[in-house]
This record gives C-alpha cells, structure tokens and sequence, in this order.
C-alpha cells in the first residue's frame, strides 16, 4: 500500500468495515469509575487508519487523548466497542504496536546504544546482531556519534529521539506516538518534525500521532481528527492534501495556513469549553 | 572572568594549595600531638593512652600475626553471611512490599518500629537457639541488617518511575524481564544504599556479639586484649579495623557512585 493511494472521504465518520485498515477502531468507549461519578474518556469513537497512513489525534488536554493511545497500545484491556490490528482484537499489547510515550522514558542506566537496542535484546538477538541493527536506527534519527553517551548527557529533545529509535528498532507496523514533542521548543519540534517525515518516507510505516500542537499535526499527517472536549469523541476529520515529501518549510505555505486555521476552528470551540469547564471546576471547589 | 573563575577552582581542587587540606592535616598533627604528649605526661593511668611507638609496633606485630588472620576471618564471614542472608531476605521482602499496596500497608510499620531498635537486646535469645559459636553472631548480624535493606528496597520499587513500566509492559516483558531488565537496574540506588546501610549495622551487631559472648573473631579479641590490659593491642586492633570498614563502605560506595555520575 502506498501513501499516495490514500482515499479522501470527507465525513467526519470513518466506516468501520473500511477493509483497506490497518488499524480499526469500532465504536470505542472507555469510561473511569472515580470517587466523583463515571469519567467517560473516549466517548464511541470509530475510525480506520489504512497501512502506511500518518493519522493524527488532536484535541485540548483532557479530553482522552491518552486514553485512546493507552487502549490502542494494549495498556487498557478493558474497554468497550472494538479495536483491531489487522483484523485481531486488541487485548494486550500487540507485537505489531509500538508505543512512543509522552513522557521521558529512555532507561537511564542504558547507554543510547543499549536503550535502542533494547527490544532486540528482548526478542533474544545476539549482541553484534542487535548492534548493528539498534545503529541504523540511531542513525535513522540522527544521533550518530552518541551511541555510548547517556540519557543524562543528552538533551530533552535527543532523549526524545532515543525513545522513538527504540521504538522503530522493535519494527512495528504501527507506531502509535502520545505527544512526543510536548515538552520541547518549537525549533526543536519542527526539526524533529522534518525527522519523523523523513523516517515515514523511509519505513512507510503506519503511524498515529496524539498532539495538542496543530502545525505539528498539520506539518505531518495525512489526515487528522479532532476530539471533542469531554466526552471525548470524534468532532471532524480533516484531509491534509498537502504534496510530499514535506518538510518543515511547508509551515509557511497558504494552505498550510488554511488548514490550521481550519482546524483551530474546529479545535477553538473544544478548547474555550475545556477551559472554562476547568474553571468552573476550580470555583467550584474553592467555594466549598 | 571565566579565567579567573578556572583558577580559583584549580586552587580548591589542587590538593597542595588548599586551605582545607591544610587545616585538615592540621587537625590530624594536633590530635597526634595532644595524644603523644599525655601518654608522655603519665597523667592517666598507666597505658590507657600507650605512645605512638608502641600502637605502631603492636599494629606490626598484629599484622604478621596468623593468629589474627584467622580471627578477622571468622568475623569477616560472620558479617559476608549475614549480610548475604539479611539482603537477600531484604530484597525479597523489600520487592514484596513495595509491589503490593495492601502488603506494605499491613507489614510496614512493623519495620519501621522494629528497624532502630538495638538488635542486641536479642542476642541472649540468639545465644538459646543457635549456641556460642559463629551462628549467633551470624544471626545478630542478619537481624541487623535485614531492616534497612528492606526498607530501602520497599521504597525504592514505589520510586519506579511508571512510563519504564509502562514501557515494558509495551514491549511485552515477561515478568522475571520485567524484574531483572526493569525493577533492579532502576532501583540500583536504593538497593546499594540499603547494603551500605545494612553493611555498617551488620558489622556493629557482629562485633557487639562478639564482645559480648564468643571464643573467636575480631570482637572477642578485642575483648580479650581489654581484659588482659594490653592497650596497645587494643588500639592496634580498633584502628586495623576502623580502616577495614572504611575501606569496604567505599567500595560498596564507588559501586553505587560510579554509574550515579552518569545518572540523570
Ligand atoms: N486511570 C484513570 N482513572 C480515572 N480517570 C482517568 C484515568 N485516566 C484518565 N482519566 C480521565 O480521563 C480524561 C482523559 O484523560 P487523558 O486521556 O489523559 O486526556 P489527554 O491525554 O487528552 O490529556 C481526563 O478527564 C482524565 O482525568
Ligand atoms: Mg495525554
């Protein structure tokens, strides 16, 4: 499958039954029992994504981003609706998955060699073998040179890259990635941005992004969904007919405008709702 | 600025030129005089504070002694088996109370009173059920250290930072992975300052024992030197051995400290 053969349906519902998607999600819900009442984070959401698609989530905090990622990557089995990898329900974490996390989470007792190396290591691969592999990867997101240094001497931005070789080395047919640039600059997230479209060009690799960050959203995906703020469901999927190969010089394109502006309509409404339901909380509370 | 900034710190590094290094052998030549010189005095009661000379020639004759070897042996495998015994049950009971909420919950404020209290008011009770000999020395020992190996370790598994769990739980880690490839290596700090801790408390409870009731190891010699009156002994012992300590919490320590410079 390649990327160019994406279909562009312009219904903010994706059929279910779609038989070209890798990933499938059909009417998923997931609801937190707390102490206050039942937290419904992902609120009937369906949506397929085919092979080689880059599909982005985005949507204000809270809004069950994460929730939808942990579900995905098999974190949360316990779920309603459906959700399949290549026809096989999700119960677990499934080999064909890999999961990029939002927060820091290279191993820092492992060199960068040792921590991309890693899901080699666990499959039993013998060193040289893994070596060798875990180097092309580390090549792959540029960070050649730093084999042998720590975590702890790298930036916030190069240990982000650590996680993501690591995750590329396990070779998923998805890589499933919860805001994985949130905590860096905007430079830095739009040069790792061109980083992760060379990677796509290379791997072709399925890829589901969560972001709040709508020109990163916008600067790789091939379509994106907004969410809702709580419940968490699907508001609008958007194609993004923009050429590739992309890199981050498209930010300053019309239609690279028109999208975000689009969006950020979309994504306003969900947001201002987010923040005043926030506040309302907060008064609430400090009224008690 | 910056050059000034360089020099100034190659003055505090640079072991000749400190004023701390100074004031420090200073403090050692002070102690070392102020000692000579009562034992010279004959203030004191005969040989309670021996001269210089004769504590370096009963460290020489200590040191050629085989005698001594086998006693510092005896005491040395006493504190390496209970503190083999006392850790590995500290980690074990450490892991199972740091993973398990209800389980620390329930068995943890027993630790925590039961940790500081002297073990030796148990040495009696140690002596009925495992004799004179080694074993109950060994049992002090264990006793001793068990507690703060366990605590540490119980802290430090809740320390885990999740998402390193999170992350091998994605790559599907079997457990006995989980545990070694995730657990260990990220409480390594906890544990190796759980095993000094445990090192310092396991050689007290040791030694303690040894004093108390015993017919071998560095403890009863000690003892024995003491009821003999041979201060010099003595001290030549106390010293040996406050050296060995020194030396072997260093090493647990540089164990620890070398990959914390490499730490985050
Ligand atoms: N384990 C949980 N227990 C209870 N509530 C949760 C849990 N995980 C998430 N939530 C709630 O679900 C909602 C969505 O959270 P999350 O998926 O983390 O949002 P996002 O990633 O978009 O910021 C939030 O209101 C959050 O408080
Ligand atoms: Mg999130």
């Amino acid at each position: 499958m390649s990327v160019a053969s994406m279909a562009t349906t312009h219904t903010a519902k994706t059929s279910a039954q779609d038989s070209a998607g890798l990933l499938v999600l059909d009417d998923l819900s997931k609801r937190f029992p707390t102490p206050e009442g039942t937290v419904v984070a992902v609120d009937h959401v369906s949506l397929s994504v085919k092979q080689g698609e880059f599909f982005s989530v985005i949507g204000p905090s809270g809004c069950g981003k994460s929730t939808l990622f942990n579900v995905i990557g098999g974190l949360i089995s316990e779920y309603e609706g459906n959700v399949t990898v290549a026809g096989e329900r999700i119960t677990g974490p499934h080999p064909s998955v890999g999961m990029v996390f939002q927060e820091e989470s290279t191993f820092p007792w492992r060199t960068v060699i040792e921590n991309v190396s890693f899901p080699l290591e666990i499959e039993g691969m013998p060193k040289a073998k893994r070596y060798e592999k875990a180097r092309h990867f580390i090549h792959m997101v540029g960070l050649d040179g730093f084999e042998n240094r720590y975590p702890s001497e790298l930036s916030g931005g190069m240990r982000q890259r650590v996680s993501l070789a690591r995750t590329l080395a396990s070779e998923p047919k998805i890589l499933l990635m919860d805001e994985p640039f949130a905590a860096l600059d905007e430079q830095t997230r739009l040069l790792l941005g061109d980083k992760v479209l060379q990677i796509q060009e290379e791997l072709k690799q399925t890829t589901m992004l969560i972001t709040h960050n709508i020109t990163e959203a916008v600067q790789l995906s091939d379509r994106i969904m907004v969410m809702t703020y709580r419940p968490g469901k699907v508001k609008r999927v958007v194609d993004i007919n923009l050429p590739r190969p992309r890199t981050s010089e498209i930010v300053g394109s019309d239609a690279f405008g028109h999208y975000v502006a689009q969006i950020w309509t979309d994504l306003r409404e969900e947001a201002s709702r987010g923040l005043t339901e926030d506040e309302g909380r907060r008064v609430t509370r400090a009224t008690r | 600025m910056a050059e000034t900034g360089r020099l100034r710190q190659a003055a505090i590094t640079s072991p000749l030129l400190s004023p701390v290094t100074l004031v420090r052998l200073a403090i050692i030549a002070g102690v070392l005089v102020l000692w000579e010189t009562i034992a010279a005095s004959g203030w004191l009661y005969r040989d309670v504070v021996p001269s210089l000379l004769a504590i370096g020639r009963a460290i020489i004759a200590l040191l050629s002694s085989p005698e001594y070897y086998w006693h510092l042996g005896v005491t040395a495998g006493e504190i390496g088996a209970a503190l083999t015994i006392g850790g590995l049950s500290g980690l074990l009971v450490g892991l199972v109370l740091g993973g398990s909420r209800f389980m620390g919950k329930a068995f943890e404020p027993y630790l925590y009173y039961l940790g500081p209290t002297p073990k030796i008011i148990f040495f009696p009770i140690m002596i009925m059920w495992f004799g004179v000999g080694p074993a109950s020395k060994v049992a002090l020992g264990t006793m001793s250290c068990f507690f703060p190996i366990a605590l540490s370790v119980a802290a430090g598994m809740r320390q885990i930072d999740p998402v390193l769990i999170r992350v091998g739980r994605s790559f599907r880690l079997k457990q006995w992975q989980m545990a070694w490839k995730i657990y260990l290596p990220a409480m390594r700090h906890p544990i190796i300052n759980g095993v000094r801790l445990g090192l310092g408390v396991a050689l007290i409870g040791t030694l303690l024992a040894e004093t108390k009731l015993s017919n071998r190891g560095i403890g009863f010699l000690i003892i024995q030197a003491y009821s003999l009156f041979d201060m010099p002994r003595m001290y030549a012992m106390l010293i040996v051995l406050f050296i060995l300590s020194i030396g072997a919490n260093a090493l647990i320590g540089r164990l620890g400290g070398l990959d914390s410079i490499k730490r985050l």
